[in-house]
């Protein structure tokens, strides 16, 4: 049978209550599942808008002045909005000093009727000649360039929907397109669209039944050349080109971020009320267990306990129950943000998700918080037990 | 000589009045002897064999084992000289009510880890020695006064210390189970060589030590 250790009499002691264990637990449970909860709705948008932004492989999106939220709302939150400036423009960006390459999109939405027979969603339409952004994923998903007539799912649209329905057909504005097969998901906005080459726009103009003119682009795409600043860059094509507004890669999602910011300052708030109470509450158990087992510990020392046996033992004791709550509070934390991820307006629009390893960072922020506050609630405590005289806890009735 | 107590004194100050625990003693106590020290409640007996025990600072004097001042000792020290040369017997049940028999008598055994003997095998032996071997994995609740003590005897003698000291361990038990805890000390002391250090209000239990003191406003007499 195995002899005694500091670790089964820790044990041991947090059996004795277990309504009171419970309760730490518990305590410590909910503000690590609050902390988790908060880093990861966080930490999932902030990187989703940077990931999106940086996946559009764009330094400067250039969008008719006006349409600067229209256009992060299509690209980051897959809203369907449309917004249409000159194709004119184009050469005008072209000529400003510092662009090495350029690329635009025409967006159009569906509409519900006898002219689409699919879902209401979003259409873009691409330039597969100077296209920097569709073509990467294109040559991934499909192997070839797109033809007249064809068309290609994004990976969230309702077409990918059991994805058995690739080389379907579908009307659009009344020209049939063949879907000829579902790009991989790119974590943007753009993974609710479908996607088609520029050619087929002038048959859907004709058509009648789209916003669309003739000669309307939506968004100019820019590469700079190294080592330009992308925001002098923009300023410079903002006053060349009166009619654009011109959004850099990292201001990207801004009313995202501000929103955020607001967000972060109430998570923050309540973070560190609940911090602050979950120690105030360890304090005052452990306060209680001191008084409880101060004969004990006056024994322990008679039996030969050092100052550091005592402070082992209970901080034994406190890493137990702070570890156990912080997992338990990792798990529910973690659970809890994916079952509440589409209650938020601000995550059911972008392809939030975290990946495995931020999963694993803010798991161990947590474990971490919560062992730290339940340490420091505890060491008032367990610093005045290691203190008593022992004869005169002894001697206490 | 063994244990030398010499000018003892302890003084206390409860709000703001002085009290006399100890008085100016001194003793010498020879190794394998059985003393005990009778006197009445508040004496200074249990002062007195807690200084010895070093759970208590005296305020002047010194007691000298075996030519060291354990007064002098820093925690760490004193608690090193708790763990391995004394054994306590308190005058209640002192068992932890977590631990079972076994485990309580193991517990010095934590915090004087020592060469790597087979403690589980001591633990057993010496409750079997006390007659509860049969008891080992019973919690202190399910064990009557007598056995308690028996369980406390068993877990003095687990790091093999050289002076057991023992604060009226028979305070709260009838006559018969007094005399069978002091049968047992009794012969603890003559096996294994043992210093007994017995404290006591009973002259009868006291009589039954190789030597007998009284202890009185904090001075100690022969009897």
């Amino acid at each position: 049978m195995a002899q005694i250790s500091f670790i089964s009499v820790a044990l041991k002691n947090l059996k004795r209550k277990t309504f009171r264990t419970g309760v730490l637990v518990f305590a410590i449970a909910l503000l690590v599942s609050l902390l988790i909860f908060a880093i990861s709705f966080t930490v999932s948008v902030a990187s989703s808008l940077k990931k999106s932004s940086e996946r559009l492989g764009a330094d400067l999106v250039v969008v008719p002045v006006g349409a600067r939220g229209f256009a992060e709302e299509f690209l980051l939150e897959s809203k369907n909005t449309s917004f249409y400036m000159p194709f004119s423009i184009i050469e005008k960006v072209r000529k400003i000093e510092g662009i090495e390459a350029l690329t635009y999109h025409t967006y159009l939405s569906s509409i519900s009727g006898l002219c689409c027979d699919i879902m209401p969603t979003r259409i873009v339409a691409y330039n597969p000649e100077t296209d920097f952004i569709i073509n990467p994923w294109l040559q991934k998903s499909l192997g070839r360039p797109l033809q007249l007539g064809e068309a290609i799912a994004g990976f969230g649209t309702s077409e990918n929907l059991g994805l058995g329905l690739l080389d379907i057909e579908a009307t659009i504005f009344n020209n049939r397109f063949k879907i000829v097969g579902v790009l991989e998901q790119t974590g943007t906005g753009l993974d609710h669209a479908l996607f088609m080459t520029e050619e087929n726009l002038q048959n859907i103009i004709e058509s009648g039944k789209s916003p669309l003119k003739k000669g309307q682009i939506s968004i100019i795409f820019t590469k700079l050349k190294k080592g330009l600043d992308p925001d002098f860059v923009g300023r410079i094509l903002e006053g060349e080109i009166p009619e654009v507004d011109v959004v850099a890669r990292s201001d990207m999602g801004e009313k995202f971020i501000s929103t955020l910011a607001d967000i972060n300052k109430i998570f923050l708030l309540t973070t560190i009320l609940a911090s602050v109470l979950t120690t105030f509450l360890v304090w005052a158990i452990f306060s209680a267990i001191a008084n409880e087992r101060s004969k004990e510990i006056g024994i322990m020392r008679a039996l030969g306990a050092k100052e550091s046996h005592i402070v082992r033992l209970y901080l034994i004791e406190v890493l137990v129950l702070g570890l156990l709550g912080s997992i338990i509070g990792v798990l529910a934390g973690t659970y809890l943000s994916a079952l509440l991820a589409g209650s938020f307006s601000l995550l059911k629009n972008i392809s939030a998700g975290l990946t495995v390893n931020q999963q694993a960072v803010i798991a161990m922020v947590g474990l971490l918080v919560g062992t730290t506050i339940c340490v420091t609630g505890a060491m008032m405590p367990i610093n005045r037990i290691k203190k008593m005289e022992p004869l005169l806890v002894i001697k206490e009735e | 000589m063994f244990l030398h107590i010499e000018n003892l004194t302890k003084i206390y100050t409860v709000d703001h009045e002085t009290l006399v625990g100890v008085d100016n003693i001194s003793l010498s106590i020879d190794r394998g002897e059985f003393l005990s020290i009778v006197g009445h409640s508040g004496s200074g007996k249990t002062t007195l064999v807690s200084i010895i025990g070093g759970i208590l600072k005296p305020t002047a004097g010194r007691v000298l084992l075996e030519g060291v001042d354990i007064c002098t000792l820093d925690d760490s020290k004193l608690s090193e000289y708790r763990a391995n040369r004394i054994g306590f017997m308190f005058q209640f049940a002192s068992l932890l009510p977590i631990l079972t028999a076994k485990e309580n008598v193991l517990l010095p055994g934590i915090f004087n880890p020592g060469p790597k003997t087979d403690k589980d095998k001591i633990a057993r032996d010496l409750l079997e020695m006390v007659g509860i071997g049969e008891k080992l994995d019973s919690y202190p609740s399910q064990l009557s006064g007598g056995q308690q003590r028996r369980v406390a005897i068993a877990r003095a003698l687990l790091n093999k210390p050289d002076i057991i000291l023992a604060d009226e361990p028979t305070g709260d038990l009838d006559e018969e189970t007094e005399a069978e805890i002091m049968h047992l000390l009794q012969e603890i002391n003559k096996t294994q060589g043992v210093t007994i250090i017995l404290i006591t209000h009973n002259l009868g239990l006291a009589g039954k030590a190789q030597k007998q003191y009284r202890m009185s406003r904090g001075q100690l007499a022969d009897i």
